[in-house]
This record gives structure tokens, C-alpha cells and sequence, in this order.
């Protein structure tokens, strides 16, 4: 239910866009979006959500928040990475300090593409530029 | 409207998360406080996530990493073994629990669980193999079991091995994320624990040999996800701890054909706060020896003997992958009496032995494997 009513949120969101051809991608991508996401909920709820929690809020000192989380809405790329290669090393999210390793997963880039547009456009997170399976692909450990 | 919808999540969120407090803690709990009697020491460094060890007879190690690689530690000196099967490197599925045969010395057979993609269908699912080492090669490798079908699901595949005395190996499989079809069901695979002869044949005397179409490998059955398993030295009984979903974790002493609940029964709820079942008691199914809630997460299980650590001596220690501690069960005619936390904040513990040399070992995500020592 939380996150149709932030799809809608997110529909909002994009909304003003002016020319003919942008409002056409923006509604591509929304469709595309919703799809993807739908997709990375089924991924999110197998690979994530034992660590990360049904909503994104982790759990405090071992598994960092991906809700509102900055390490997560500002290093796209980083992210990106963790879901794809793993993640070993300290990493700071907001504010707090966690240095739990996250073991690579074995995931395809789409699904890497799926998760990720699901968990950036859920728990009040946004984001304005799609994941796709082609920017996973192009991204190196 | 967009101040007010954020407002309106929040308001949200905090209910439901308020909302969930009440059932995730167990009454009457014994417990649990912070020792500080032990610390450690690195003994194989950088590992990712060392799922599995054995000592071999010169008194070097085994290791298998998830990804896949058999790591021969010997004298400060890590040797990647080659000729591993390949695995299914998905999840929680990969290369898993590794074992010496109970008479090595003669057999020099080495059993190990991984997640296998044979089969027809797209996927994998939990596979035991025994194999020699030669040199730095795994050779005269059999399949002795190998689930089915196959499914990508990232979930539940169990698997620790143990043996018996009397000629037996166990290993777990679990219900690979299809908790409504496959652990109450003894003709299908997974969300179990399996008995065969060290060959790989069925006992037969196994519970369900000539039950139509049953799976007659299976032991018991009505499992989550037994990640923990021992043999208890004095009494022969075969332990098995496995994750429950949102709570619920369990420990379970394993009857010959018994049914141990999942899902009908259950001291945990689902992740996302809703009620599984109302029910955790039900005739015909097995209570546990001890349930967490919140769960822990348990991996990895050993019973302590002998001398090293005097007051662990006859009880038994469990990893925790979510709390990242190791914890230690102080045991009272089969109940638990006392809880503690050691090593608290090491990291994700992944897998607990103990050596030949009576020292405790442990496998920790991202550390490796370090020795747990008395202060």
C-alpha cells in the first residue's frame, strides 16, 4: 500500500515537464518504471529484505537503512555496485558508521536494474532517471 | 499536498512500526547478557564468507567461501583448491557446509553441500557430494543427493552435514522460499533433514521407505531453514537450529520421521508484520528445544567438550548473522538456562567448530576465521 501511494508521489513528482516529446519519455519511463519496480519488489523481498527489512529501515548498528538513506539517494553509482558486486568496507549512512559486509549477491544486471528502481522510488525515496539494465551492465567492480 | 502526503508516510511508518513491537518480544525470555570473559585471535584473515570448515588430520583447514572456492589454509598459507563443482552463486545459495568422513584416516572422503544447478530446470537447488583431495585437487567426486526441481529463488537452502556413529551422514536442505508447498510435503524435497549411508544409499530403516512416493531420503521435515547442526556426543541425537521468518528462530532435537511445524506452526511472524499463523502448538508436531524472538538469525552450531573452556563445556554455541555475535546457550537437562553474548560485534557470524585441538573456531563474514580465546 506504501508504495503505490508513493508511486503516485512519484507521478507527482515528474509531472511538470513542458515540450510534447519530454512529456511522452516521461510517461514511457513511468510505465517502464512501474514495471521495473513491480519486478525489484519480487527480488528485493528473496535477496534484501532479510538484513534491510520489509520497509527499508534496516536494523540499527548492523544493516544500514535504505529509506531516506544518504549514502544511498547520493552515490547512484556506489549503490549500484553494492547491489552487483557486494559491499565490504566501513560505509556511513546518515550519520551513523556501519561496517557489516554485504556478500555479492548473484544477481543479473536487470535484476540489479529492477531492484535498484525499487528501492529508489519506495519508502518516500525518489529519483528522477531510471535504472536500467544497460547503465548496470556498464558499471565495473 | 506533498507536505502533507510526507507527513502522512511518516505517520505511517511510525504506526507500523510501532505497530509490530509488541509481538517481537518472547515472555518469559531467559535473558541474554554480554561476556566478557573471551576475545580472539585472526587465525585465516580476509575471507568473505567462510560457510564452511574442516580440520584435516595435520591439523590444517578447509574452508569453503559461498562464491565457490575450497581454500586449503595450511601453515599461515591459503591454497585455492581446484576442481570444485561449480555452484549456484545466488542468495543464500553457493558453496556450503564441508565435513571429513567420520573414518577419514581410511576413507579420506570429504562431504561437502552446495547449491547445484543439475537438472533441467532453470536454477538450482542444495546438493551433497563426497570427494578426495589430492594434492591441490578435488577428485573422485559422486553426487549422493540432489534436490529437485530447481528454482532461482535466492532463499533457504539450508545446509549443515553432521554423521552419526553408526554409519549415517545427515544434511539439511531448506524450503527454498516455497514455504506453502515443499516442508510439509514428504514427496517433494527441501525444508528438511535427510539421513542416507555414507555411499549415498538409503538407510533402510529411514521413515518414510516405501511410503508411496515419498522421498525416502528424508528423516524429518517441517523446516524453515536449518543453517546449525550438531550431534550431540553422549546422547547420539541429531540438534538442527534454522532461521524462522520475522522471530521464531528454533532450536530442534530431530525425531526419526518427525514433523517439526513450519508453517502451520510458528513463533515468528512475517516480514512485513502480518500473522503467519495464529497458531505454535499443534499435535503431531514437534515443539522446540528453544525459540528466539527477535530472531538472531542463527548459523552454524557446536556443542563444546573437554577442557579449553571450562564453563562452555556441555553447552553450545550458535552464530548470530544479525546481531553479529556469538552466542553461547548454557544448558540444564535439555533446557536453556543461562544466555550469553561473546566476541558481541565481531561481525556476521557465519559458522562455529570445534578443532580436533579442542579450541573453538569461527567463521565471521569479512573477518575470517578466528579462535575464540579464554581472557
Amino acid at each position: 500500500m506504501a508504495s503505490s501511494i508513493l508511486l503516485l508521489f512519484v507521478c507527482i513528482q515528474n509531472k511538470p515537464e513542458k515540450t510534447f516529446s519530454a512529456n511522452y519519455i516521461s510517461i514511457q519511463q513511468d510505465t517502464l518504471l512501474t514495471a521495473s519496480m513491480k519486478r525489484g519488489k519480487v527480488v528485493y523481498e528473496d535477496f534484501c529484505m532479510q538484513c534491510h527489512m520489509e520497509t527499508g529501515e534496516g536494523i540499527p548498528g548492523t544493516f544500514p537503512p535504505l529509506a531516506q538513506a544518504d549514502f544511498l539517494l547520493e552515490n547512484r553509482v556506489k549503490a549500484i555496485k553494492a547491489v552487483k558486486y557486494g559491499l565490504k568496507g566501513e560505509v556511513k549512512v546518515n550519520g551513523a558508521i556501519y561496517t557489516s559486509i554485504m556478500a555479492p549477491l548473484g544477481l543479473y544486471d536487470d535484476e540489479v536494474a529492477d531492484v535498484m528502481n525499487y528501492i529508489l522510488n519506495s519508502w518516500n525515496n525518489t529519483s528522477s532517471k531510471m535504472v536500467t539494465e544497460k547503465e548496470v551492465a556498464q558499471i565495473e567492480k | 499536498m506533498k507536505k502533507g502526503t510526507l507527513v502522512f508516510l511518516a505517520l505511517l511508518t511510525t504506526f507500523l512500526a510501532c505497530g509490530q513491537n509488541p509481538k517481537e518480544v518472547k515472555a518469559n525470555d531467559i535473558p541474554i547478557t554480554v561476556s566478557e570473559a573471551y576475545s580472539h585471535e585472526v587465525i585465516v584473515p580476509d575471507l568473505i564468507n567462510p560457510w564452511g570448515m574442516a580440520f584435516l588430520p595435520d591439523g590444517s583447514l578447509l574452508v569453503t567461501e559461498k562464491s565457490g572456492e575450497l581454500i586449503h589454509f595450511k601453515e599461515g598459507v591459503k591454497t585455492e583448491i581446484s576442481g570444485v563443482p561449480e555452484v549456484y552463486n545466488r542468495g543464500q545459495g553457493g558453496l556450503l557446509d564441508i565435513r571429513l568422513s567420520p573414518d577419514y584416516a581410511n576413507d579420506n572422503w570429504i562431504y561437502i553441500t552446495y547449491s547445484s544447478t543439475e537438472g533441467d530446470e532453470k536454477g538450482g537447488n542444495t546438493a551433497l557430494m563426497r570427494a578426495k583431495l589430492s594434492g591441490n585437487s578435488l577428485t573422485d567426486q559422486e553426487v549422493l543427493y540432489k534436490a529437485s526441481p530447481n528454482t532461482t529463488k535466492g532463499q533457504h537452502w539450508g545446509s549443515r552435514i553432521v554423521f552419526d556413529n553408526s554409519g549415517h551422514v545427515y544434511f539439511t536442505a531448506g524450503e527454498r522460499g516455497e514455504r506453502d508447498v515443499n516442508p510439509q510435503d514428504v514427496t517433494r524435497d527441501n525444508g528438511k533433514v535427510y539421513r542416507l549411508n555414507l555411499d549415498g544409499s538409503i538407510p533402510s530403516d529411514n521413515p518414510f521407505v516405501g511410503q508411496a512416493n515419498a522421498k525416502a531420503a528424508i528423516w524429518s521435515y517441517g523446516h524453515r531453514n536449518p543453517q546449525g547442526m550438531i550431534i550431540h556426543p553422549e546422547t547420539q541425537e541429531i540438534w538442527v537450529h534454522e532461521h524462522g521468518p520475522r522471530g521464531g528462530d528454533e532450536i530442534n532435537v530431530i525425531k526419526k520421521g518427525a514433523n517439526y511445524g513450519w508453517p502451520v506452526i510458528t513463533y515468528g511472524i512475517n516480514y512485513s508484520g502480518t500473522a503467519i499463523t495464529d497458531e505454535t502448538k499443534k499435535e503431531g508436531m514437534e515443539q522446540p528445544l528453544y525459540y528466539w524472538v527477535p530472531s538472531i538469525a542463527p548459523s552454524g552450531m557446536a556443542l563444546v567438550t573437554g577442557n579449553k573452556y571450562p564453563e562452555l563445556s556441555g553447552n553450545i554455541l550458535v552464530g548470530s548473522l544479525k546481531f553479529v555475535y556469538l552466542e553461547a546457550l548454557y544448558l540444564a537437562n535439555d533446557k536453556v538456562v543461562k544466555r550469553e553474548k561473546l566476541l558481541d560485534g565481531i561481525g556476521r557470524v557465519r559458522n562455529v567448530v570445534q578443532g580436533p585441538d579442542g579450541f573453538v573456531y569461527v567463521g565471521v563474514e569479512g573477518v575470517g576465521i578466528v579462535k575464540l580465546i579464554k581472557n
